[in-house]
């Protein structure tokens, strides 16, 4: 009979350590996987190429102590294997493919996780295609995967960013206008504060699994809802802001219709907002160029400009 | 392809086809086969061999139960290998970001099964809260339906780099959201090509009858851009949403350290002498209008280096801008 492949061999030890009760020694596992060689050394090798295999494939290879001459015990826990029984029913399997098939991230492409629920391999193609969503995901951003994993075992995550050494409880991880963002409570801060994932300063160190503890109340979204003209520690005031019909659309699909206080025939609109930040929303207006106007209040339109009379000036010393 | 890739490959392919198999009960061997990107041949001859895995006393009545008749295969649920496994972090995260982008898109969850399985999904990942926002401008359904319907929409557009509003007539052909905005890639009849749109930029949208067939053939060339479209410089992949133009250039500009942070959110912005007391960046220009717009953001302190003729477009904005505010 010819040797057993190493899929089998593989197939084998996988089964074995998920049945085993307690840790397994190398020589206990040999005695149950056939196609170990014989010597002590080259038994090792292999068994040590086959149990990277299995961990490189996301199997949960636990290493304990044991009594007795090997000290050293396998297992998987059947546990920290299995998922729980999802109970998806057809059209949301299939929902589940359409979306993995309609959003790009890049790597991982989720087809991974499909496999892994029984939803793997090519699905059959039906009706007309979808809009496409370009997401960039995990590749350029190591920091995120870290992230969801922290937030779901609510642990505290340190990080540096900024060039300073964090530590927060991240309550959610959120993509918006391009970029990922964690929204949590800083601790050394005592605020509520978001975080641009892409900025992160080398990989995210998570605490132990619930060792977060977000303030009651604490609510992401309206963390997360501010607008960078809302990040001052100055007084809220209200601003008018004129905006012309070229750049009425891009700035009511930005702010929302809620922000819409007057629309003009011609296609123009006011949007007010509420403003403790002067010179985010200084920059925000200028960014506009001359489609935008600050109508009120007076201050905020000195502000305006003030900041367009000092590049002026700039530019007339150079 | 190293042998240890090779067994990686058969393992992860054997356990995706036995985790579906179990869901199916049955499925027909041309079927399965297709599915997996195996002949039928290589089906039967891979689930045969993994029929007779398992050791005493893990026989393989116990572990596995893998049946191939003559057209079919089989499996029971909550066998060994048949049993849906835990996703890592980078699995579970990019799933619950694919469905919580695609129900970010209207319309896209009309009988809810989206919503539902993200529920059940999200329940077995521990509740990891990621949300997923993407602009709805009030022409993307116009816009879709016109792409739907085959239809010609005649739109005023409103260009970024150029700063100007024109009209067109355009036949939509693909829709994508990139970065966070709807672009659309459409036939434009003015200029007798294909064209990207940003939707949330199109400020009227009629639709004028049906398409032409010139207007729909496949296999035409990339866009060209209508004008400033995403980030500059960014990498194009399967959808970029930046296609460099004629008046693309470099710019050299050296800036307040303060305002480093608003160079390093541009994807095409490198640090040349990051080090400088004025820290000295490159940016890929689409236009006048965008430099404009950048260095007026950028403020006072900001100046260009290289080319000097991008010097005067900061006051010049500025002068143009100050004649509303008086």
């Amino acid at each position: 009979m010819a040797p057993p492949d190493r899929l089998e061999r593989v197939t084998d030890l996988l089964l074995v350590l998920l049945d085993t009760g307690r840790p397994l020694s190398l020589r206990e596992i040999a005695q149950r996987v056939p196609g170990y060689p014989e010597g002590h050394d080259a038994r090792r090798q292999a068994f040590e190429r086959d149990k990277k295999l299995l961990r490189d494939e996301g199997v949960p290879v636990a290493t304990e102590a044991i009594e007795g001459d090997d000290q050293i015990g396998y297992r998987v826990d059947p546990d920290a294997y299995y998922l729980p029984e999802l109970g998806l029913d057809p059209d949301e399997q299939a929902a589940l493919n359409l979306a993995v098939a309609g959003v790009h991230l890049g790597e991982p492409t989720g087809r991974e996780a499909l496999s892994k629920l029984g939803l793997g391999g090519r699905w059959p193609r039906r009706g007309a295609p979808l809009p496409v969503v370009d997401l960039p995901l995990v590749d350029g951003l190591p920091a995120l995967p870290a992230l969801f994993d922290a937030v779901r075992r609510r642990a505290v995550v340190s990080f540096v960013y900024r060039g300073e050494e964090r530590s927060v409880d991240v309550a959610g991880i959120r993509f918006r206008g391009g970029h990922w963002y964690a929204v949590g409570w800083d601790r050394d801060r005592d605020q509520a504060r978001t975080f641009r994932v892409d900025r992160f300063e080398g990989p995210p160190v998570a605490g132990e699994p619930g060792s977060a503890s977000v303030p009651p109340g604490f609510d992401p979204e309206e963390v997360f809802g501010r607008d960078p003209w809302h990040f001052g520690t100055g007084a809220a005031a209200e601003v008018d802001v004129a905006v012309d019909a070229a750049e009425s659309p891009r700035v009511v699909t930005e702010l929302g219709q809620g922000a819409v206080v007057a629309r003009e025939s011609d296609g123009s609109v006011v949007v007010r907002l509420v403003v403790t930040d002067v010179d985010a929303l200084v920059s925000w207006v200028l960014d506009l160029l001359d489609h935008a106007e600050v109508l009120r209040p007076p201050e905020v339109r000195d502000a305006v400009i003030a900041r367009l009379g000092s590049i002026i000036a700039a530019g007339a010393d150079r | 392809m190293s042998p240890s890739n090779d067994t990686a490959t058969r393992l992860r392919r054997l356990l995706a086809i036995l985790t579906w198999l179990a869901q199916e009960g049955e499925a027909p061997i041309d079927e399965a086969a297709a599915r997996f990107d195996l002949t039928p041949e290589a089906l039967v001859t891979e689930l045969e061999m993994a029929a007779c895995y398992g050791v005493p006393p893990y026989s393989p009545d116990e572990l596995l139960e893998i049946i191939v008749t003559d057209d079919t295969v089989s499996t029971r649920t909550g066998t060994a290998l048949a049993r849906p496994r835990r996703l890592s972090p980078r699995e579970g995260l990019a799933l619950a970001a694919a469905v919580r982008a695609l129900l970010a898109v209207p319309g896209s969850d009309v009988d809810g099964a989206l919503s539902r399985a993200l529920v059940k999904l999200e329940r077995a990942l521990g509740d990891p809260s990621v949300e997923v926002e993407l602009d709805t401008p009030e022409l993307l359904e116009t816009v879709r339906s016109a792409l739907d319907s085959r239809e010609r929409l005649a739109i005023a557009y409103y260009s970024a780099s150029t700063d100007q509003t024109g009209e067109r007539t355009i036949v939509p052909r693909h829709l994508f959201a990139s970065e966070g905005h709807w672009y659309v890639d459409a036939w434009c009849e003015s200029a007798e090509g294909v064209r990207r749109f940003r939707v949330d930029r199109i400020a009227s949208a009629v639709p004028t009858g049906p398409a032409g067939p010139d207007a729909l053939a496949d296999g035409l060339a990339s866009p060209t851009p209508t004008g400033r479209a995403g980030s500059p410089g960014a990498a194009a992949p399967v959808v970029g949403a930046f296609v460099p133009g004629p008046d693309s250039r470099r710019v050299r500009v050296a800036v307040e350290p303060g305002m480093v942070w608003l160079l390093e959110s541009i994807p095409s912005a490198v640090a040349v002498d990051p080090g400088a007391r004025r820290p000295v960046w490159e940016v890929f220009v689409g236009g006048d209008a965008w430099l404009e717009r950048l260095l007026l953001r950028l403020g006072p302190d900001a100046e260009v280096l290289d080319p000097i003729e991008d010097r005067r477009l900061a006051p010049e904005a500025a002068v143009r801008i100050l004649g509303r505010y008086r």
